[in-house]
């Protein structure tokens, strides 16, 4: 694991690929501040109380208040995430989000020379 | 550009900028944009170290720094295209803790669906181009094509 400078999270991250390593790796080459995982945002809660459905983007960006989701499903597969995404905005509409597409991590690739795997 | 230039001139009359480019993409650009403004301004130069070049532990840093100094003054950044807006926040970052009156800047071409980064002080655009890769006008592929006088699209090249 890289010796982050700008991350500002507790503990390690555990990124569940490649391309969210990279994009940590590029923010703290960039010293943009970020945090891993810091929020789960609940969508949808049974009557109980319990939680039926929730949402955690990949990183924060304090100094921005920007949210950023990362996907590496093929763009026919993101309906679902795209629901999620509308459904966060419906009920925290204060919130700044972004979704980067496998198109658009390509691009980061491309432009950066990443060491993605894929 | 005639008109990047007298927009910019009529915001900044009496105010003599100094219009910072980055190397090396951006000297075009700023050559051409600094004819195109009828008022006083300075011109420099920064270079940054690139992500593809990194070492392990290394960051974004300056591998050459202003001759002026921006304090007190009001600063412009010309930059070639700002897609990410990782560079241009390092910069802005960088630049305003040396207290510049104002720090704004100028793209040549903009990518705004690609920002990484937001809050970005981008004042004036030439033009937001889809998502292709160009080359001439100082814009580059592995060091080629810079100095074709137009910009192309290297296809296949993105």
């Amino acid at each position: 694991m890289p010796d982050f400078q700008a991350y500002c999270g507790r503990g390690v991250p555990r990124f569940a690929n490649d391309v969210e390593l990279e994009c940590a790796k590029l923010l703290d080459y960039y010293r943009v501040p970020w945090d891993y995982e810091p929020t789960t945002f609940v969508l949808e809660r049974a009557a109980d109380g319990s939680v039926l459905e929730a949402f955690k983007p990949d990183f924060y960006l304090p100094e921005q208040d920007l949210y950023l989701e990362l996907t590496v499903m093929k763009q026919s597969l993101v309906t679902r995430k795209n629901r999620k995404l509308r459904k966060l905005r419906q009920l925290y509409p204060d919130i700044r989000i972004k979704l980067f597409y496998k198109r658009d991590i390509q691009r980061l690739a491309e432009r950066f020379r990443l060491d993605l795997a894929s | 550009m005639a008109e990047l230039g007298a927009e910019i001139a009529r915001d900044y009359a009496g105010r003599e900028p100094v219009l910072v480019a980055s190397l090396k993409t951006s000297v075009f650009f700023l050559a051409d944009l600094s004819r195109a403004i009828p008022i006083p301004h300075a011109i420099d130069f920064i270079a940054l170290a690139g992500y593809a070049g990194r070492t392990p532990r290394s960051g974004v840093r300056l591998i050459k720094d202003l001759d002026v100094s921006i304090e007190g003054r009001d600063v412009l950044l010309v930059e070639d295209v700002v897609d990410t807006g990782l560079t241009l926040n390092y910069v802005c970052r960088t630049f305003a803790l040396r207290n510049p009156t104002s720090l704004e800047a100028v793209a040549f071409l903009d990518r705004p669906y690609r920002r990484l980064v937001d809050d970005l002080p981008v004042r004036y655009v030439g033009f937001t181009v889809p998502d292709e890769f160009f080359v001439g006008y100082g814009f580059d592929l592995d060091e080629r094509y810079r100095y074709l006088p137009d910009l192309h699209l290297a296809q296949g090249a993105s």
